[in-house]
């Protein structure tokens, strides 16, 4: 691998006031952030002046790869719908590389994504952190276990009816959930007693569902809640409480109208995709104006595009539009880089340009906040995965 | 803190007098003659003005069923299987539907408000009031009551399916099956105390269903036909269980027995179109029948069959139709909240309960009478000015 200094560009680590500067990346990593940097040896140069230098950006909440482009049925893999109780399933194991998406979003200075299923089911499955780089999920993969998807409202519900199964109904949603959970309790207990008393005690049969669900109520794999309307946000922070965890709230549409209740819980919001027609009854109102007003209230904040539904490459503009809502540049812009890290548990690695942090970069020729802006290049792990002089 | 000076004040614990009521920290602190309005205390004029305590319907489905929206709106029914009493309203629950505005508005402040009837058992019931947006904020007592039904509605939904209950039979037996097991599912977590390796398998559904075999929590019957209130009843005696006897349609028709049984009755939706065969007696006269016999009656709406805001509409019309008009307010205040088993927090005005205080301009079993403040828990959540 080659070590690469970046000169002379205008600096924004995410965490301080721009500068220009010079960035060291050595085996991957930023090896030294500083001003006057000299080249050692072996060392590739990048000349960033005139260039606006930022970290990767980052989508917490996508089905990149998974709900492929360009492609039915045959590269649909979101949603398994032949049963609503779905945890054994991980969105990595339906991940393709090769999906256009994965080029095109990078090239517009995506880096890190969250993978996994839709939101058909009650639980869906395992969401996991890849970077858009590599010809293979595994090689892609960064941490496997970032939320388990659980979807409430409109959706898993009316897929329920589809398929004449439970649930029909929010009722019937929030008790296959808490059925899920408390059986996973009885599980775990039972698995316990065994390890305590093997003489005694029967080990209980495998359960492969419950032995996914087993983290989430250890509390080191939070929920991933689909919630829009309100009262489903507050369901998902009932539910929750009872088992003393804490979930995501992802897409949030209506959070901006019980703000204080989300403060209180703890919850992060990760919120989208907000660009676009309101297409189901349950996101009347969604509004940019909701980041800027959950921010405000002090609430972590990511922005989503849940692509395939915004594309991932307009993920800078979905932050644009919520910087113009009131969140401001510096904030919406935290909230596809540092932000989204810090909710999935990555900021010791993604996130920021900070010295010992993973070296995805991306040079601008433009404020990335202005649609005419381009990426001139893209570093993910060290390695220059696009250069606009070559392409 | 709020004072409401010289409203002639029906209290629901005697006649009407002329008083002032205090209400501070969310309670009926005081009421009496010439009270003096503590520092600070925004003050009501209600002179010439009628007082009330808030009305509550003891069986509705508000927020459930929403207004104006469809599928999205509608959680009432979880038609995937006939025996949910693991469904908890508040799930299901939209505090933000409009007609919680309307409501509170027309003077209702309280509510039983759960699940529909196209299950054997439908699931839990949750008391609440009509003002705010977090649900869990808004609850009086959750569960309240464990809902089943009988008649058309489980056998047309099963049978549909071409699954049971199909039958008024099967509907009974699915009922006893579910009682059954859930004391043994009882007796076995007794047993097994000591040793929990000989705990039952986790079972969500009887779960829910302990504190209805232990008596401490009704069986809340949908019922019309009067074979259909006297199955519920033989059912409930079997297995020593509470039960309130919701519609009772035809109530009417055998009210000295219900009477006998010591039961009580929440009746109606009254007002509207017979729409099913089980509705074929459907009088506004049952309340007042039930009422001579010694039932205690309550009135429903079953919004938003009817809307909830309407209740005292029916209220009136049961008046109309024989009721004595104390008896059909009762039927919307103290006998609901009794029947709720909530009388101690809500039903009357009375020192120490939930200042849930309604001022009229006009008696509001008049239909051009006006709600002129709402007041719940001690908040102004209208005003008409």
């Amino acid at each position: 691998m080659v070590n690469i200094l970046i000169q002379n560009g205008k600096i924004y680590t995410m965490k301080e006031a721009p500068f220009y500067g010079d960035i060291r990346i050595k085996k991957g990593r930023i090896k030294e952030i500083g001003v006057g940097l000299k080249a050692q040896k072996n060392e590739e140069i990048i000349d960033a002046s005139g260039l606006l230098v930022y970290p990767g950006f980052i989508d917490a909440h996508t089905h990149l790869g998974v709900g492929e482009e360009g492609i039915g049925f045959e590269g649909n893999d979101v949603n398994e719908r032949s049963s609503a109780i779905t945890p054994q399933l991980c969105g990595y194991d339906a991940y393709n590389p090769n999906d256009s998406a994965v080029e095109e979003s990078m090239r517009a200075g995506v880096t890190s994504v969250a993978i996994g299923p839709g939101s058909a089911n009650v639980i869906g499955g395992l969401f996991s952190m890849i970077k858009l780089r590599a010809s293979s999920v595994d090689e892609a993969l960064i941490k496997v276990d970032v939320g388990m998807k659980c979807a409430l409202g409109e959706n898993p519900k009316r897929v329920g009816k589809e398929s004449s199964r439970a649930p029909v109904t929010r009722m019937g949603t929030a008790a296959k959930l808490r059925e899920s959970l408390y059986l996973t309790k009885e599980y775990m207990e039972k698995k316990k007693r065994y390890e305590d008393d093997s003489k005694n005690n029967e080990s209980p049969s495998y359960n492969m569902q419950w032995e996914a669900l087993i983290p989430v109520l250890e509390g080191t794999l939070p929920l991933k809640m689909h919630v829009h309307r309100a009262d489903d946000i507050l369901t998902a922070l009932r539910i929750t409480k009872e088992f003393g965890i804490t979930p995501t709230l992802d897409h949030c549409s209506d959070g901006h109208l019980i703000t204080e209740y989300i403060k209180e819980s703890g919850a992060a919001a990760i919120v989208g995709p907000t660009l676009g027609f309101r297409t189901k009854m349950e996101t009347r109102n969604k509004t940019f104006e909701t980041p800027s007003i959950l921010h405000e209230a002090g609430i972590p904040v990511a922005i989503t595009t849940d692509h395939p539904v915004i594309p991932l490459r307009e993920l800078r503009i979905c932050a644009a539009y919520a910087a113009r809502y009131g969140m401001g540049q510096e904030n919406a812009l935290k909230a596809i880089t540092l932000y989204p890290a810090q909710i999935v548990g990555l900021d010791d690695r993604i996130g920021s340009l900070e010295k010992g942090k993973d070296a995805d970069i991306v040079l601008w020729n433009g404020n990335p906040l202005d649609v005419f802006s381009e990426t001139e290049v893209v570093i993910i792990d060290g390695e220059v995965m696009y250069n606009k002089s070559e392409a | 803190m709020i004072l409401i000076k010289n409203g002639l004040t029906y209290t629901m614990e005697g006649a009407p007098a002329r008083m002032d009521i205090l209400l501070e920290g969310g309670k009926i602190k005081k009421m009496g003659e010439n009270l003096v309005a503590p520092e600070g205390c925004q003050i009501i004029d209600a002179e010439d003005k009628l007082v009330f305590p808030g009305f509550i319907d003891a069986h509705c489905h508000l927020g459930m069923w929403e207004d104006a929206i469809g599928f999205e709106g509608a959680d009432g029914n979880e038609t995937s299987d006939p025996i949910t009493p693991e469904l908890r309203a508040i799930d299901g629950i939209n505090p933000m539907d409009r007609t919680f505005e309307e409501s509170r508005n027309g003077g209702v402040t309280s509510c039983a408000s759960g699940p529909g009837s196209a299950n054997v058992i439908g699931g839990q019931f949750a008391a609440i009031k009509t003002s705010g947006y977090c649900i869990d904020d808004m609850i009086i007592k959750a569960p309240i009551a464990m809902k089943c039904a009988f008649g058309e509605n489980p056998k047309r939904v099963y049978s549909e399916k071409k699954k049971s209950p199909s039958t008024r039979m099967a509907i009974a037996a699915e009922l006893r099956n579910a009682l059954a097991r859930a004391k043994e599912y009882g007796e076995k977590l007794e047993t097994s105390k000591d040793d929990p390796s000989k705990k039952p398998a986790f079972d969500m559904k009887m779960e829910a269903m302990l504190p209805v075999v232990r008596g401490e929590m009704p069986l809340k019957a949908h019922a019309h036909r009067a074979d259909d209130i006297l199955t519920s009843i033989r059912i409930a005696k079997e297995f020593g269980v509470k039960l309130t006897l919701e519609h009772c349609s035809e109530g009417h028709l055998i009210a000295e027995h219900i009477a006998g049984e010591g039961l009580s009755a929440v009746v109606g939706p009254s007002f509207g179109e017979r729409s099913k065969f089980e509705l074929k007696n459907l009088t506004f006269e049952t309340p007042g029948v039930l009422a001579k016999a010694g039932v205690k009656v309550a009135i429903m709406t079953d919004h938003p069959v009817v809307p909830l805001h309407y209740l005292p509409m029916c209220a009136a019309l049961s008046v109309k139709a024989g009721m004595e008009e104390e008896e059909a307010l009762k039927a919307i205040t103290i006998n609901a909240a009794e029947i709720l088993e909530l009388q101690d927090r809500i039903g009357s005005i009375k020192e120490g309960k939930d200042a849930d205080v309604v001022i009229w301009d006009k008696h509001p079993f008049e239909l051009d009478s006006n709600v002129l403040t709402t007041i719940i828990d001690g908040k102004v959540v209208y005003s008409k000015n």
